[in-house]
């Protein structure tokens, strides 16, 4: 929870260039899960093309109902006759070549309005959390060589098309430890189960590290060059996409800024007070809660201050627990003072007096016999 | 970031992270794959990735025991994050032994005769997991856990006895006899 003010920007070998940048408001933006996940739900949908079955199937047959008295069912039944299919119910959705139950029609409501507002929270939100690295680590993503989370490279890297080339571009990713990433997505590319596969979605991978640039600054050149890379995805900074902020609707992208991006995104979102300059009336949300370190506010001295004494001792706490006399010393003598006296006699040990025991009277003998 | 606590990242992702194992077998048990786990409970108490201070015990090379832990000033730095303590295998503590590496644990050695001498080399090692846990203010809740791991990790390593020669029964026992 330590606060950070500056973000340290890496050379393309991976070291520190020297230059550092205050970290924009926006990563301080609320992480709100819920709102990310509604947005993406509804955005998830908006790409969506519109299919139905057609208008006919399972119309294409002039059937009528033949009426109660022929002891069958008063579906509609084909007409005619010399074919097995004379006589045959239809239409119905339960019959064979029916058509569908409620067939799917292609005025569906397929895509989602969703409020401007939310949309620019949701990606504000993903921001903020794409600089917690556990948010990372519960993503799955590889960051374990990572210098840095915001992880920003110096601009100078890509400058004149030096990443236009996957060989450069992967370069520049395994120079600042994003490589274990990218390998990761490229080792994960597996067959899709089921249908998908001939829908169109055969494979499925896991997501890489998405590089955010300044179009601008960088050029366009390392889309190019980042193309090929399995998982790796680029988008310019002025146009963030929540679907890459947040693949599937869970905060944590692992993400690469150039330098000039992530200098941009003090114009782009602005702050709390100021109003951004790019984006029409808006400002960051605030943090409803600005303390959320549960520990650290249960010990402040403001709660502690007015907090009451605990009540009693550690050993009156303690009273519910039974302790057993006689493995416990302490607590037989409290219940048997004469316990102590009782152990150092040895009188536990003392052995009956020995002898014979008294023969029995010949008088009690005979009373016992007597008839 | 001023937002990220532990206890919100937490809340984010205790019911769905990468190394979570959830499982409908015995009710609904959730475990963790994460190494800075110390009971593979997927609980907000040993949550390694998600808390500021963690202790992860995890098996090295050679029969040694690895000791990782977080450090707090470098919460952002993932390649910094944490470091590693190894305490070697018991081979090596017995070459130590031999090697009259240090006068102390020679004299030591004399006292206790081998085996004792062994298991007294044994026992620093979770004298020092405790003390790595527990001291300068670090996770004393995570002691007893962190030492019953390194043991576990030790047992693991030792190799299983060779099962006694079956006794021969009935006519067999006979004819050996004879």
């Amino acid at each position: 929870m330590a606060s950070r003010p500056t973000v340290t920007i890496i050379s393309k070998d991976g070291t520190p260039s020297g230059a550092t940048h205050p970290i924009p408001a926006v990563f301080s933006s609320p992480i709100r899960p819920d709102i990310v996940q509604q947005v993406h739900t509804g955005m998830a949908k908006n790409k969506r093309q519109p299919y139905a079955v057609s208008e006919k199937a399972g119309h294409q047959t002039s059937a009528e109902s033949w009426g109660t008295g022929r002891a069958v069912a008063r579906i509609p039944r084909v007409s005619g006759g010399g074919t097995h299919r004379a006589g045959q119910a239809a239409f119905g959705n339960m019959c064979r070549s029916g058509r569908m139950f409620a067939p799917t029609k292609i005025w569906r409501k397929w895509h989602i309005k969703i409020n401007q507002g939310q949309k620019r929270f949701a990606t504000a939100s993903a921001l903020a959390a794409s600089a917690v690295a556990p948010l990372l680590l519960a993503r799955g993503h590889q960051i374990s060589s990572v210098p840095e989370v915001p992880l920003v490279i110096d601009s100078a890297a890509f400058e004149g098309g030096a990443a236009a080339k996957t060989a450069n571009a992967f370069a520049i990713l395994s120079a600042v430890g994003a490589s274990a990433d990218v390998i990761k997505a490229k080792k994960s590319k597996k067959l899709r189960a089921g249908k998908g596969k001939m829908r169109g979605r055969r494979h499925r991978q896991r997501r890489g590290p998405l590089v955010i640039y300044d179009p601008e600054v960088d050029g366009t050149e390392l889309v190019k060059g980042t193309r090929n890379l399995p998982g790796v995805e680029t988008c310019p900074v002025y146009a963030l996409n929540l679907l890459q902020l947040a693949p599937g609707g869970h905060l944590g992208r692992f993400i690469v800024w150039t330098s000039a991006a992530f200098k941009a995104l003090d114009s782009i979102y602005g702050t709390t007070t100021t109003p951004s300059e790019l984006k029409k009336d808006f400002l960051l949300p605030s943090n409803l809660v600005a303390q959320a370190d549960l520990s650290r506010l249960i010990n402040s001295s403001e709660i502690q201050s007015v907090l009451r004494a605990p009540k009693g001792t550690a050993l009156s706490k303690r009273s519910g627990i039974q302790k057993n006399p006689l493995r416990n010393k302490q607590v037989m003598l409290r219940f048997n003072p004469y316990h102590s006296a009782f152990v150092k006699n040895e009188l536990g040990q003392q052995k009956k007096e020995a002898g014979k025991p008294p023969k029995t009277p010949e008088t009690f003998l005979s009373v016992l016999k007597e008839d | 970031m001023a937002s990220s606590s532990a206890d919100l990242v937490w809340e984010i992702v205790r019911n769905n992270n990468s190394f979570l194992v959830k499982r409908k077998a015995s009710g609904g048990v959730q475990f963790s794959r994460d190494s800075l786990n110390l009971t593979n409970k997927n609980a907000r108490k040993w949550a390694g990735f998600v808390n500021d201070k963690a202790i992860g015990v995890v098996p090295g090379d050679k029969e040694a025991v690895k000791v990782l832990s977080k450090k707090t000033s470098e919460s952002n730095k993932p390649a910094k994050a944490i470091t590693e303590t190894v305490y070697s295998g018991g081979k090596s503590a017995r070459k130590l032994v031999h090697l009259d590496y240090s006068l102390r644990i020679q004299k030591m050695f004399c006292v206790y005769g081998e085996q004792e001498m062994l298991m007294r080399l044994l026992y620093r090692t979770y004298v020092a997991v405790a003390n790595q846990a527990a001291k300068s203010n670090y996770r004393a809740d995570l002691r007893e856990a962190a030492v019953a791991r390194a043991s576990a990790i030790r047992h693991s390593y030792k190799k299983p006895k060779a099962s006694p020669e079956p006794k021969l029964r009935g006519s067999k026992a006979k004819k050996a006899s004879e």
